[in-house]
């Protein structure tokens, strides 16, 4: 006898079952298509283009699970298993379909391999399941919640894998085929009966259970975590795409505040908890979880605008708590590190979603923190957020004869573009003040925009002021056309990542030449390059255990890492040691996406103070940045841990002058 | 339903800037500072915009000034008014309290209203009259220094800010005068979008010839004040610099306080 199985065998009625997988996939696909077209609603959407090098990341963080196994190999097996079980049983049962009505392929040896394959990936999900339960009950992992769905959802599956074994044991026991130690898992099952008429009439009350459990998992999937797996893929391919611009006139209707793209992360969160693990806002005890933040705006446009299944979820009577304007109270907090989106495993970026619904709560106007609204104001009246007049922008220089633009001609070399922070706060003056003397030193050809430098407008984007951003996004551009300014070097990692990243979004909307009109560094790139050219040169040792604190909008925005190392690694005398979270895991200052002008959070101990913790703990004597903004925060910090005895914050230029042996001019 | 006028003025911002006066002292240069809404008209439009939004009725703002203070203007458009008008600075020049609220009452006069609110005072002249002769020349009752307000459609429950931490609650019939203190509630933030969307508004114009007023009225010539001439207080030197430990430092400090009267 050819080693095959036949469909249906012993089963009456199939018209029933074909009947209930018409129902089922038909609730599937109403399911898939509603949510799917939710997601439409958005407001802002994306420059979709397709990109070979995408696809094939997300190709490999999807069916290798990289991002999950990052930082959690145990969750990574588990998902892999379980994603592994589930696509093979599918494609086994479509092979199944295939074979009964197309083409007779699962005979003889292709058949006792197909039973072999079916049995290990019912084995892997199964495992998979049992090892991701035994992890969230027993093991009680810390940032895998509890609720109902969590335990419901695996169980289904597994009462799915597990009569599917039992059908396999019992059609074993009833039919004792010759060829039963291919499916070694389903012939112990078969023990489980003693005779034949016994496991025939089980075989058939097996064979229909496990269909309607395994058509209502089909069903259920769009309504239920499942539909992660159509959503999570989704936004993990848009995550890398470029957001579309703002228009300026655009009005936003009800219903528009979120973009697309954030409609997609909203539905694609699975609840892992990653995010709230390296948020630091969350760390040092703040009322807020990016976690607990996307569920609560998921509610909220559920509740408000919600589709079909999102209507089924939640009931649109049931509006909860955390809808409406309270959900304003929690998008302050983020300081915008970007900390959370590296962590998802999904490409989530909940600053995103936050931006969004900032943007939206500024337009309102009703519930806009009063120290930011005054800051706001400020930089449309002067011009910077410090609400200094804007004659005294260039103050910072005196005593250095900067040259400045003036007269009509445009001046040649290098713009070094200050900043409002670097020119107005008298700390972070110091690293302009060193800054140009290093310049000078190394015979760098260069002058600044002086008292009419506008605002780059990082901190009105990073806060939703769309419309101010572009308003200041036009200044600059008008500027730098005007005075014909084509190489730019920055003191803050926001201004550089504005003009490097946001910049282009919205100036290759109208005139695509603009975009790429004037080039941008960050002055850590700048100083490696004289240092390499050998027009640094360190005559001084300098004997002290220094660690380098990476601003979030160079690092993690920019993937700028290794400059500043290389630099202080090179000055004679200093050991360069490395804090418990550095480079791409570093930790965030507090001081980002519009925290420096709002009033302090309540919280355990605060974002800055555990920063300056970790670097105690190092061991190090200085913490050397490269952010005007992480220079006040970290250095706040020092003073109130005491630490001021033991631990100096320096900004980079300010180290390296020291190294040079010069002092500024 | 409660109509609102409600009259705003745009001032210079002088926080953290040199004030320069002009040549013959009687005025400040404007040239390097920046314009905007008076502090005490802000919190009168905010006030006048939630009574919009909480009984209905409209709200319209009213300005006199120069060109410029149209930008007031559309941020009350962006705020939620449902007009704007402009009375031209022109002939006004050298006016008093009266002299603008003669103005603006001819404005006002010629309109429904059920309140009408002012700021209690302009940050830069300082009079805190013109609420109040406001509601002399329309012979309305007033309320000022208002610090809560509870509108009951036919009348209004204000609180008044008193001396010493006190508060006078009036009841006040419609149409009244209230002239709003600061901090009776938080003004929302205008966006720059929200102002943009505004440019296609039309602010309606006026002037002192449209609006009838003699030249004896308004104006220096209708002034019974005169500004004889503006000063900035010399610089006085009477910082001391306290020395030695925290302790010193602090019983210095304390034996000052103490000296002074202040910790009676």
């Amino acid at each position: 006898m050819i080693p095959q199985r036949e469909l249906f065998w012993n089963i009456q009625g199939v018209w029933i079952f074909y009947l209930l997988v018409s129902v089922s996939i038909l609730i599937f696909a109403a399911g898939m298509l509603a949510r799917v077209l939710s997601w439409a609603r958005g407001g802002r959407g994306l420059k979709y283009s397709f990109s070979l090098n995408c696809l094939s990341d997300l190709l490999l963080d999807v069916f290798l699970g990289r991002r999950i196994f990052r930082n959690d190999p145990g969750a990574g097996t588990s998902h892999l298993l379980v994603l592994w079980g589930f696509l093979g049983l599918f494609a086994g049962t479509s092979m199944l379909m295939v074979d009964h009505y197309l083409y007779h392929c699962l005979t003889g040896l292709s058949y006792l391999l197909f039973s072999f394959l079916m049995e290990l990936f019912g084995l892997m999900l199964i495992s998979g399941l049992c090892w991701g339960l035994v992890r969230r009950f027993i093991f009680k992992i810390g940032r895998l919640e509890k609720r109902w769905a969590d335990l419901v959802v695996p169980l289904w599956l597994l009462v799915a894998a597990l009569s599917g074994f039992l059908l396999e044991g019992s059609r074993m026991a009833a039919q004792e085929p010759a060829w039963g130690g291919w499916s070694s898992a389903g012939l112990l099952t078969s023990y489980l009966w003693g005779g034949h008429d016994a496991a025939l009439s089980s075989y058939r009350i097996i064979w229909w259970a496990h269909a309607l459990v395994s058509l209502g998992l089909i069903a259920a999937l769009p309504f239920t975590k499942l539909f992660h797996m159509l959503a999570s893929p989704t936004a993990l391919y848009m995550s890398a795409l470029p957001e579309e611009a703002f228009l300026p006139e655009q009005t936003v209707k009800a219903g528009q505040a979120l973009s697309k793209r954030a409609l997609v992360f909203l539905d694609a969160c699975t609840r892992c908890g990653r995010c709230t693990e390296v948020c630091p806002s969350a760390a040092s005890g703040e009322d807020f979880s990016p976690r607990r933040f996307l569920l609560s705006a998921r509610k909220r446009e559920a509740v408000n605008y919600g589709t079909l299944p999102a209507a089924f979820l939640f009931g649109k009577r049931d509006v909860p708590a955390e809808s409406g304007e309270s959900i304003y109270n929690r998008i302050w907090n983020c300081t915008t590190c970007g900390a959370c989106a590296d962590a998802c495993p999904a490409g989530i970026s909940t600053i995103e979603v936050i931006n969004c619904i900032r943007s939206e709560a500024i337009e309102d106007g009703t519930d806009v923190p009063q120290l930011l609204a005054k800051t706001l104001e400020s930089l449309t009246k002067h011009d910077n957020p410090w609400g200094a007049h804007r004659k005294k922008r260039f103050e910072w220089s005196q005593g250095l004869s900067v040259p400045s633009i003036s007269g009509a001609n445009p001046p040649d070399g290098l713009c070094y573009f200050a900043g409002c922070t670097t020119s107005f706060d008298t700390r972070a003056q110091m690293i302009a003040r060193s800054f140009v003397s290093i310049l000078d030193q190394a015979g760098v050809n260069f002058f600044c925009i002086g008292k009419d430098e506008p605002c780059c407008g990082d901190i009105a984007r990073r806060v939703g002021e769309e419309g101010l951003f572009q308003f200041q996004m036009e200044n600059c551009v008008e500027l730098f056309e005007r005075w014909d300014i084509r190489d730019l070097v920055t003191s803050s990692p926001h201004c550089f990542n504005s003009f490097k990243n946001d910049y282009p979004l919205y100036m290759s909307r109208d005139d695509s030449q603009k975009a790429g009109s004037f080039r941008v560094r960050h002055y850590t790139q700048l100083l490696k390059e004289l240092l390499e050219q050998g027009k640094i040169r360190f005559e001084r040792s300098i004997p002290s255990r220094v660690t380098f604190h990476d601003p979030c909008y160079l690092g993690r925005y920019n993937n700028l890492f290794d400059a500043p190392r290389e630099i202080i690694s090179a000055i004679p005398g200093v050991e360069m040691v490395e804090m418990e979270h550095y480079g791409a895991d570093s930790l965030c200052c507090g001081g980002g996406g519009g925290r420096m002008w709002q009033e302090d959070m309540t919280c355990k101990v605060t974002i800055s103070e555990r920063r300056i913790a970790e670097a105690d703990a190092a061991g190090a004597q200085m913490v050397i940045t490269a952010c005007p903004l992480c220079l006040i925060t970290l250095e706040d910090a020092v003073k109130t841990a005491g630490l001021e005895q033991t631990l100096r914050v320096l900004d980079l230029n300010e180290l390296i002058l020291l190294a040079m042996g010069k002092r500024e001019k | 339903m409660t109509d609102t006028i409600v009259c705003i003025k745009q001032v210079a911002e002088v926080e953290d800037a040199d004030i320069v006066l002009n040549d013959d002292k009687t005025g400040v240069l404007k040239d390097d500072l920046v314009m905007g809404i008076n502090e005490w008209d802000s919190y009168a439009l905010e006030e006048a915009i939630r009574i919009k939004e909480s009984s209905g009725g409209k709200v319209v703002a009213l300005s006199l000034g120069d060109e410029d203070c149209q930008d007031i203007l559309r941020r009350a458009l962006a705020m939620g008014a449902d007009e704007v008008v402009h009375i031209d600075k022109n002939g006004f020049e050298g006016s008093d309290a009266v002299g603008v609220a003669r103005g603006l009452a001819s404005v006002i006069g010629k309109r429904h209203f059920d309140l009408l609110l002012t700021g209690v005072q302009g940050s830069d002249d300082g009079w805190g009259q013109v609420g109040i002769i406001l509601a002399e020349i329309l012979d309305l009752p007033f309320a000022s220094l208002v610090v809560r307000l509870e509108n009951h459609e036919d009348h209004l429950t204000v609180y008044r800010e008193l001396e010493s931490n006190t508060q006078q609650i009036v009841e006040l019939p419609l149409p009244g005068v209230v002239t709003i203190q600061t901090g009776i509630n938080i003004p929302r933030y205008v966006s720059i979008m929200g102002i943009r969307r505004t440019r296609n508004l039309p602010i309606a114009g006026t002037g002192a010839g449209q609006l009838g007023l003699m030249n004896s009225e308004i104006g220096t010539e209708g002034s019974c004040v005169e500004s004889r001439q503006l000063f900035i207080p010399s610089d006085e030197a009477n910082a001391e610099m306290l020395e030695g430990t925290l302790s010193e430092v602090c019983e210095k400090a304390l034996s000052i306080i103490r000296e002074k009267g202040g910790t009676d």
